[in-house]
């Protein structure tokens, strides 16, 4: 098997058993749910306000959504003590991580959909016409997201409370992927597209590679005893 | 005048506070070993 | 112990000299006034917390790479002490900007780097914490720490990038718009002292962990003999 068809068998694996029990998915969805109606209640946003909150307002969803998603990645396999296993299989460590992370990536990608769906629907939003910059929008940020948080998800399942320590290390470091990916936003709300488009969509590509790089490499030692 | 007095005050109190919390534990890591120390001379009646 | 000493009493004079270059020998500055001494220390403590992080980095490559534990203490003490000259550097820049600005704080993307930095820094702190195992705690906070240094010129620009499209007002010139010659020997004199400074501090911090660490393996040997005494 070479290491692209390594990760893919992890990826198949983890989908077969997130869609048997459909916890993570389920959680993610009804807490984002609830953030974008506490966000209405909170604000009463009226279309103007809209333009300026709801890329905000998306992106915090997003990723406080996937952080459920994330702290699920690595929980369930040392509860059943499958992790073990994993390391013991005959594929590269790197391959476990690749595959974790488009796991949580195809997980994430849907519950963004549904939580798009709901937002443009609630609010009265007209997304269509920006429909083919947004998904590349969400796809790039969520892409850098997942590639960060898969990691540090690894390392802080170790730690006594693991579900408070991620976001207290995932935070601080996806800062700049949030400020790229609601600045990109924010330019395809408006009508025309604002001028940072361009710019902040070549950030989150440079933020993704530098990232996945870095996690591929560092991922052995995670998992090493 | 006094504030810049304050200012240069509060940076270097934090600064000592920081050298002394290291001293502190230095001691404390010291009594610790003390404490070892003589449990390995006379093994038969464990300190505490 | 007593190439220790020697460098104390180097760190101790340069740092003297500072002082008194920063109060006596530096002009006041016209249009802040006198307020603007405490720019050398809040640079000198900037410029430490960001130099820091890659200084502690290093010695978390080299772990990983040859899985020596003394790297490990080196890597952490780097870190703590980094942590505490970012501290420093937060507040001497509040300090400094409430009289100069008027405000305690404002998201300048110098500002808010140095923020993110020491939240970065608290992560690195609280993940050694919260790890039990020595080996796996050394491991795991490597990895952070080199994923936390990585991020730092990415934070950085990202701030920068994205203060352009938001202008805010003008607070103030540029801290380093034409200084005198004499406030230039001040603030690499006190430089020099910080930097002098954060490596004593480590120094006595790494020998604060190796000694915690030999006085933990003592423990558990203790232990594992009073078991085996019963």
């Amino acid at each position: 098997m070479n290491f692209f068809s390594q990760a893919a068998a992890i990826l198949w694996k983890d989908i077969l058993t997130e869609f048997r029990s459909k916890d993570a998915i389920t959680s993610m969805l009804i807490f984002g749910l609830l953030v974008i109606l506490m966000f209405y209640f909170a604000f009463e946003p009226d279309r103007l306000e809209i333009e300026k909150f709801g890329p905000g307002l998306l992106w915090v969803t997003f990723i406080f959504a996937g952080m459920l998603g994330m702290n699920r990645a690595f929980a369930g396999e040392r509860e059943n003590d499958s992790l073990q296993g994993l390391k013991l299989a005959p594929i590269s460590w790197a391959a476990i991580y690749l595959g974790k992370m488009l796991a949580n990536l195809a997980f994430m990608l849907l519950v963004e959909a549904v939580i798009l769906i709901c937002f443009a629907v609630f609010f009265n939003f007209d997304l269509v016409p920006r429909l083919g910059w947004m998904l590349m929008i969400t796809l790039l940020g969520t892409l850098g997201f997942a590639s960060v948080g898969t990691i540090l998800a690894a390392i802080s399942m170790n730690t006594r409370m693991s579900d408070v320590m991620l976001p207290i290390l995932l935070l601080p470091v996806i800062l700049p992927l949030v400020i790229g990916a609601v600045s990109s936003t924010a330019a395809i709300f408006t009508d025309p597209p604002g001028e940072g488009l361009a710019f902040w969509l070549k950030f989150l590509v440079v933020y993704n590679i530098v990232f996945l790089t870095v996690a591929l490499l560092l991922f052995d030692f995670v998992l090493e005893e | 005048m006094n504030y810049l007095f304050a200012a240069c005050a509060v940076i270097w109190f934090l600064l000592f506070a920081y050298v002394f919390t290291i001293a502190k534990r230095q001691q404390k890591i010291q009594d610790e070993l003390a404490r070892i120390q003589e449990l390995l001379d006379h093994p038969r009646n464990p300190g505490k | 112990m007593k190439l220790q000493t020697l460098f104390a009493l180097l760190t101790f004079v340069v740092m003297l000299a500072a002082l008194y270059a920063i109060f006596i020998y530096a002009p006041t500055e016209l249009t802040m006034g006198v307020v603007q001494r405490i720019f050398y220390f809040h640079v000198s403590s900037d410029w430490i917390s960001f130099l820091a992080i890659f200084f502690a980095v290093t010695y978390s490559i080299r772990f990983l790479m040859t899985g020596e534990r003394e790297l490990d203490t080196k890597a952490a003490a780097a870190f703590e002490v980094g942590f505490i000259f970012c501290t420093l550097g937060i507040v001497s820049g509040m300090i400094w900007a409430k009289p100069v600005w008027g405000i305690w704080w404002t998201w300048d993307p110098r500002l808010t780097s140095m923020f993110v930095l020491w939240l970065i820094y608290i992560g690195y702190l609280m993940l050694r914490r919260l790890l039990e195992s020595p080996e796996q705690r050394a491991r795991l906070s490597a990895v952070f720490g080199i994923l936390g240094a990585v991020d730092v010129p990415i934070i950085y620009m990202s701030n920068r990038w994205w203060r352009t499209q938001h202008p805010q007002p003008v607070m103030g010139g540029g801290e380093s718009s034409g200084l005198e010659p004499q406030m230039w020997v001040a603030f690499f004199l006190a430089l020099t002292a910080f930097t002098l400074f954060y490596l004593y501090l480590w120094k006595i911090r790494c020998n604060l962990e190796q000694t915690t660490e030999t006085v933990e393996t003592l423990q558990r040997q203790i232990e594992i003999r009073l078991k085996e005494a019963r």
